[in-house]
């Protein structure tokens, strides 16, 4: 475990593109909702409601990345059959993983938090510690899914599947009210943004700047469903393993 | 004890889906290598040396047969035996950015080492492969050389008691092949390494290999040290002359001659018995008003025994 969180740290550290996903983009978000928020004329609260959905959508992104960079590095280094020819499993691959990508989420989200106070007056330690401690691991629980299926999806089509790093995440953008509340998707998707755990962690997490929930125990339902995916997740990526070991994408990935 | 027992093994890829494209790789070869050995796999392309490897160190599950490595079934015990066995290969790559020590120190994880026997682990190898001076060197910046003797340093973080060498000496400089050989060689007689090689290099595993299997269209016709395959294959004994004037016609036509190649002046005729067949060549030659400048004669090499197989 220890040795994927080191390797992304120092991947981190050492290219430069990392610098984009930790400050530039989190900077772009944050700047460009809270000014539309200003050119709008909204008020405190809808301003709130639009600053926690961009800051847990940059918090996903940049941890969810992460844990797919775990075997995104060695797809791209070509080093896939040295990582799976070790005495590893998929949970110290994740983990140590996500463990980087909580370290750069926290990152991001801190810089973010700073400037929609320093910009906008947005306080988001308002709820308190535990609230959004809560939230906070919500956020990180979504983004080791994301992470997980990412990986499976490259282990299944390949580096065809690359793209899913950053496209999957828009699914979380479209589904669990990023920028409008769920209730105003039309049905079916309305009842199949109720799947995603994320929906319940922002909606619980909304709740402290006034807005009424819109689902009963938010906070539980997002856990359950948050470790129900992660299983799920974890599995998936299993199989993928075992059928790549069978079609030989393992070999092809490496040449 | 044995190394590697393979029976019966079959791999087929498939790819496309209309038409559905399929590849036998492996058609239920039989193997068997003691420990301690260098065994050398030859084969042209695509004869399936790499799908063997990788099946053997667990990277691709077999169709049908059985494969066991130091005694463990790679299917069913794979988590046995993945600590125990470790590969390099003449493409092998590594993270773009990262330093020779950082990819030591992390495969070195992956395989359990921490603290100082890890900090050890990674000195000795960069030591052995003598990579001390681009220790600050990012993997892509490394020469091939470099990057191939960096493979070879990681694929022994483990102690490994079964290496697999994929092509290691693949597009090496003559000098950092010898090298690079002479490490191989070190491995076994040193630390008592299995080592399964494959290589297109003759010279190399002539020189390196205890025992060699020749691997066509995923069957394995032919196994033996280097001199019992030559005999095996009984593909005769070549005698080359150097003759005034520089023509031989007829000679090919000469009862025992298999076949003749002219070439820079000097002929090449393969027969099947040197003994009986150098005084009939000569005398006839003789007869022909030819004069014999220059006679050799000698067994053919693995390379003539790899181009008789591979027909």
């Amino acid at each position: 475990m220890y040795a994927f969180a080191k390797r992304n740290v120092l991947m981190a550290a050492r290219n430069v593109f990392f610098v984009f996903e930790l400050a530039f983009w989190p900077t772009v978000g944050v700047l460009s909702i809270g000014l539309m928020t200003r050119f709008l004329d909204l008020g405190p609260e809808m301003t709130a409601f639009l600053l926690v959905g961009t800051m847990a959508l940059s918090t996903v992104q940049v941890c969810q990345l992460d844990v797919s960079y775990a075997l995104l590095f060695d797809v791209w280094s070509k080093s896939v059959k040295h990582q799976f020819l070790a005495p590893v499993e998929i949970r110290h691959m994740a983990l140590g993983s996500w463990l980087v990508g909580i370290g750069r989420g926290l990152t991001v989200f801190g810089l973010q938090a700073l400037l929609s106070w320093w910009a906008f007056d947005f306080d988001f330690f308002e709820p308190g510690v535990l609230a959004l401690g809560a939230f906070l691991l919500g956020c990180f629980l979504t983004s080791a899914v994301v992470g997980l299926l990412v990986c499976a999806l490259v282990l299944l089509f390949g580096t065809r599947a690359e793209v899913s790093a950053w496209a999957t995440v828009n699914l979380v953008m479209v589904f669990c009210g990023i920028y409008y509340p769920v209730s105003i998707l039309p049905e079916p998707v309305s009842t199949l943004a109720g799947a995603f755990p994320l929906t319940y962690v922002l909606d619980a997490f909304r709740s402290h700047y006034g807005f009424a929930p819109e689902f009963s125990h938010p906070l539980l339902m997002g856990f359950i469903l948050s470790a129900l995916y992660i299983g799920l997740a974890h599995w998936a990526l299993a199989a993928a393993v075992t059928r790549c070991r069978r079609t030989g994408l393992l070999l092809k990935l490496s040449e | 004890m044995l190394a590697v027992e393979v029976r019966d093994l079959a791999k087929t890829f498939r790819s496309g889906w209309f038409p559905r494209r399929l590849t036998r790789a492996l058609r239920g070869g039989n193997l068997s290598i003691p420990r301690g050995v260098i065994f050398g796999l030859l084969g042209p392309n695509g004869a399936g040396k790499t799908t063997l490897l990788s099946i053997l160190a667990t990277l691709l599950l077999p169709d049908a047969g059985e494969a066991k490595v130091l005694g463990h079934d790679v299917v069913r015990e794979a988590r046995a035996i993945r600590p125990r066995l470790n590969m390099a290969s003449g493409n092998s790559s590594f993270i773009w950015s990262l330093r020779a020590p950082e990819i030591l120190a992390f495969y070195g994880r992956l395989y359990g080492l921490h603290g100082k026997a890890l900090a050890r682990k990674v000195d000795e190898l960069v030591a052995l492969c003598e990579l001390e001076e681009h220790r600050k060197v990012p993997y892509q910046e490394l020469s091939t050389g470099l990057k191939q003797r960096l493979a070879l340093a990681k694929s022994l973080v483990n102690d490994p008691e079964l290496l697999f060498l994929d092509e290691p000496t693949l597009g090496l400089d003559p000098d950092i092949s010898v090298r690079m050989r002479a490490q191989i060689a070190g491995l076994r007689r040193e630390r008592g390494t299995t080592i399964l090689l494959t290589t297109h290099y003759m010279r190399e595993a002539e020189e390196l290999c205890d025992e060699i299997a020749f691997i066509k269209n995923g069957e394995i016709p032919a196994r033996g040290t280097a001199d019992a395959l030559k005999r095996q294959i009984r593909i005769g004994d070549v005698i080359a002359l150097r003759l005034d004037p520089a023509s031989g016609d007829g000679l090919a036509e000469l009862p025992g001659v298999l076949r003749c190649v002219f070439q820079d002046g000097r002929v090449e005729c393969t027969v099947d018995s040197a003994e009986k067949r150098l005084a009939q060549i000569l005398s006839w030659l003789h007869e022909q008003g030819v004069v014999v400048r220059d006679v050799d004669v000698h067994e053919p090499d693995l390379e003539e025994v790899f181009v008789e197989l591979a027909k």
